[in-house]
């Protein structure tokens, strides 16, 4: 399982690059999806977003295309990819 | 009346004239080089369709944009015969990069504090480079005078657009001939923002393949001269330009829409202004752009419009040959399609192999064939979902005579200043209402905070004054769609800055892809259409001061020619400590008794015979070469007693003096809304709102700028009165 701390960072990053500025980060479920329906309602453009985001931020790079979708998927997804890449 | 294409220039990477360019087409050739303009750093693509006999000008104050464009402009100028110091001609000019090349690296300079005095200025004047019009200027310059000349921006389809704006000032009978294209060259926000996107094929761009990935950037520029086709200019033809029309998805700043639903409306849109159907098109010039998503939309696109016919009609892009060179696109696809139909020659999609499963059902050229076109479509669609459908035909083809010019009345305007959002008739209040401050405050929940959130400050003001203005009234879903048009001075140069400083120190990999979208001039019209769900035309006008009055002059013409019945048009500025700094270069200081402000405003329109409740009616608004500013003046109808003046810069009253309307009392926008490019807006906003009011029986505003100026007249609603 990922750190509350990484968790925290990275809903805090989302809500302030990609202007979520109704959303308060905390509310962010760790396993709500990112895109599509019933989630952040988030797109293609967000994901290059992040994607840049997660290189500046934590200096690992994201996959892309199909390799990419898992990552996605959440916050939390996209937390244990973090610290796997980190510690590999 | 039936319009004709006598001349056309291109300068591509396959050629320095229109037809070194065709023939390396015809052969298949393909320009795709690795990049030397500038370092490409880690760009996804390195591989350019860079113009390589284009070296850069001279004279450090000049563009290489505005180079690509005069090269053309001159070839087809030459072809035509035409000389606009002899003839009544215009000018109308598309752009996205204009002066970036130039300026891009400056930007990050200007963010600096550590440069001498003398080096900021010498980067800030360069700056002059940078606007949109910038390109149209040097034009001006070096082939005019020009009746007159629009500098416009819709993204990858200004080129066509200006090509149709072009048509419709030949149709309300302003000048004799226009010369009209677009002109864009390679740029380091360009390659590293389509870099940024994932949108660049690392191997070069395969439209329609199986393996494509993404498209590939090119440089260039595309120009025309069109004429009415009278016996002399018929003689001349390369061919006949017989319909256009542009639509708006409406949907996302980057990725179309997957139905094509718009593309298809502006292809039906414009055969219909064509007087043809579908099946009388022998040959579509596709947008086909090699990314993942474009080519199945507009595969969909075109499987709608055609049916069962689809097979027969032949399909071709060229950006696997010459790449995707933006604005210029449109224009230089146009010229393309004209050699293409003179010479009885088809032109391949460069690159196509296999085609993929979903653009298979397309009849897709891969090699050139001789067969005759009698008509033809030439397809351009834009970020922020700008599309727009060019159709020409052969030399003897005669487009439907057109019902007369229509007039046009205001249904709605909004005011959007530092002392608050006014709507309607309220608008009137503002000069009393003015406080003197200079930002724009956004009302907590005025924008819906989701939709809204990727819309960057101009956007965002363009968002507000056109929902307020379409918020009287709006015509009924059945309707055909609003469309708009916004005029902005500047675009988005702090935005670029902050761009540039991140591409300069953390690498290409490292600029924001979000972010990108705004840097292109066209983001506001997109965005604001975006947000409005607007499907009509959308398009950015630039004009330096009078980019309010340019967006008036722009969004009535549409009208009045039928191209649209209903429209919101207006033109936002935000504030920019780069701008502020370039203008006090330049001027020696911001205007006494102003302070530069923020802000913007809209007027909704629509033609008088849509049934539309008007507030007010509107005369004719007059662009003119300031030299001709006297005679456009003395055309104005004499003032009612009681009627008042609106002045969008200080400069303008000098015009106004000469005029019958110069005992009239006159407001001056600046002085109520800061000083601004988009005061003209509010000083158009004023005066339809007074009139609306009753508070004066008819108003006269008026806006110059660097050698152009704008005149138009607001009377009341139901009064006949032509001016």
């Amino acid at each position: 399982m990922p750190t509350s701390a990484l968790t925290s960072e990275i809903k805090a990053l989302l809500v302030s690059e990609l202007n979520l500025s109704g959303k308060d980060p905390e509310a962010i479920a760790d396993d709500a999806p990112l895109f599509g329906e019933g989630g952040l309602g988030l797109d293609s453009l967000d994901a290059l977003q992040i994607a840049m985001l997660v290189e500046e931020r934590f200096g690992v790079r994201v996959p892309e295309g199909d390799e990419a979708r898992p990552i996605f998927r959440s916050v939390s997804t996209l937390a244990e990819f973090i610290e796997q890449s980190k510690t590999s | 009346m039936t319009i004709v294409v006598t001349g056309v220039g291109a300068v591509t990477a396959l050629g320095r004239t229109a037809p070194e360019s065709f023939d390396g087409i015809v052969r298949g050739e393909r320009g795709f080089r690795e990049l030397t303009l500038f370092d490409p750093g880690e760009a996804r693509s390195k591989i350019v369709a860079e113009v390589r006999s284009v070296s850069a000008p001279a004279d450090p104050r000049l563009s290489r944009t505005s180079e690509l464009a005069l090269i053309a402009a001159r070839e087809a100028l030459a072809q035509a015969g035409i000389d606009p110091k002899t003839r009544r001609v215009g000018l109308v000019l598309g752009g996205t990069t204009a002066g970036m090349f130039e300026t891009e690296s400056l930007l990050a300079t200007l963010l600096s504090t550590t440069e001498t005095s003398q080096q900021r200025d010498a980067a800030l004047s360069r700056m002059l480079n940078h606007p949109l019009s910038a390109p149209t200027d040097r034009l001006v310059k070096e082939l005019g005078p020009f009746a007159r000349a629009r500098s416009i921006s819709s993204a990858c389809s200004s080129g066509a657009n200006a090509i149709a704006v072009a048509g419709t000032w030949l149709e309300l009978g302003f000048v004799d001939a226009v010369l009209c294209g677009a002109a864009d060259s390679l740029c380091r926000v360009i390659l590293s923002g389509f870099s940024a996107l994932g949108a660049l094929d690392p191997e070069g761009a395969r439209p329609f393949d199986a393996r494509r990935r993404g498209l590939t950037l090119g440089e260039g520029a595309g120009m025309l001269v069109l004429e009415r086709a009278g016996e002399h200019a018929r003689a001349r033809a390369i061919c006949t330009l017989l319909g256009w029309a542009s639509r708006s998805e409406a949907h996302h700043i980057t990725n179309p829409e997957a139905t094509g639903e718009a593309p298809h409306a502006a292809m039906l849109a414009a055969l219909e202004r064509a007087g043809l159907g579908p099946g009388d098109i022998d040959y579509v010039n596709a947008h086909g752009t090699g990314t993942p998503l474009n080519d199945p939309m507009e595969t969909r696109a075109l499987a709608r419009l055609f049916g069962d016919d689809l097979k027969r009609v032949r399909v071709s892009s060229q950006k696997g040959m010459i790449g995707h060179t933006l604005a210029a696109a449109g224009a230089i696809e146009a010229v393309i399609t004209a050699l293409a139909i003179e010479r009885g020659v088809v032109p391949p999609t460069g690159g196509l192999e296999q085609p993929d499963a979903e653009c298979a059902a397309l009849r897709h050229v891969t090699r050139s064939e001789s067969r005759p076109i009698g008509a033809a479509i030439s397809s351009s669609f834009g970020f922020g979902g700008m599309d727009a459908a060019l159709v020409l035909g052969s030399r003897d083809r005669a487009a439907p005579a057109r019902g007369k010019k229509r007039s046009v009345v205001v249904t709605g305007i909004s005011a959007v200043t530092p002392a608050g959002i006014f709507t309607g008739t309220d608008v009137a209040d503002l000069p009393e209402r003015a406080d003197g401050g200079t930002a724009v405050t956004f009302p907590e929940g005025a924008l819906d905070p989701e939709r809204a959130r990727r819309l960057d400050r101009s956007s965002r003001i363009g968002a507000l004054a056109c929902r307020e203005a379409l918020a009287s009234w709006a015509p009924s879903s059945g309707a055909k769609p609003t469309g708009v048009v916004l005029g902005s001075a500047f675009g988005a140069v702090d935005a670029t800055a902050e761009f540039m400083r991140r591409l300069r120190d953390k690498g290409v990999r490292m600029v924001r892809p979000a972010d990108f979208p705004s840097l292109v001039p066209s983001s506001p019209a997109g965005y604001v259409s975006i947000y409005l769900g607007l499907q009509g035309p959308a398009l950015v006008v630039a004009d330096l001061a009078a980019s309010g009055e340019c967006a008036l002059a722009q969004a009535a013409e549409l009208i009045a020619a039928g191209d649209v019945e209903h429209m919101c048009a207006g033109a936002v500025e935000e504030r920019s400590a780069i701008v502020e700094q370039v203008l006090s270069l330049v001027f020696g200081g911001v205007s006494a008794g102003s302070a530069r402000g923020e802000g913007g405003a809209a007027l909704a329109l629509a033609t008088a015979d849509s049934g539309a409740p008007a507030l007010a009616r509107l005369g004719d608004v007059m662009s003119f070469a300031e030299a001709a500013a006297a005679d456009a003046l003395a055309s104005l109808p004499p003032p009612p007693e009681g009627a008042i003046v609106l002045l969008g810069s200080a400069s303008a009253a000098a015009l106004v003096a000469r005029s019958r309307w110069s005992a009239c009392s006159t407001i001056l926008a600046p002085a109520i809304c800061g000083g601004h490019e988009a005061a003209g807006s509010i000083a158009i906003a004023v005066a339809a709102a007074k009139v609306a009011r009753g508070d004066a029986p008819a108003a006269l505003f008026v806006g110059t700028a660097r050698g152009w100026g704008y005149a138009g007249t607001v009377w009341r609603a139901g009064r006949e009165r032509t001016t």
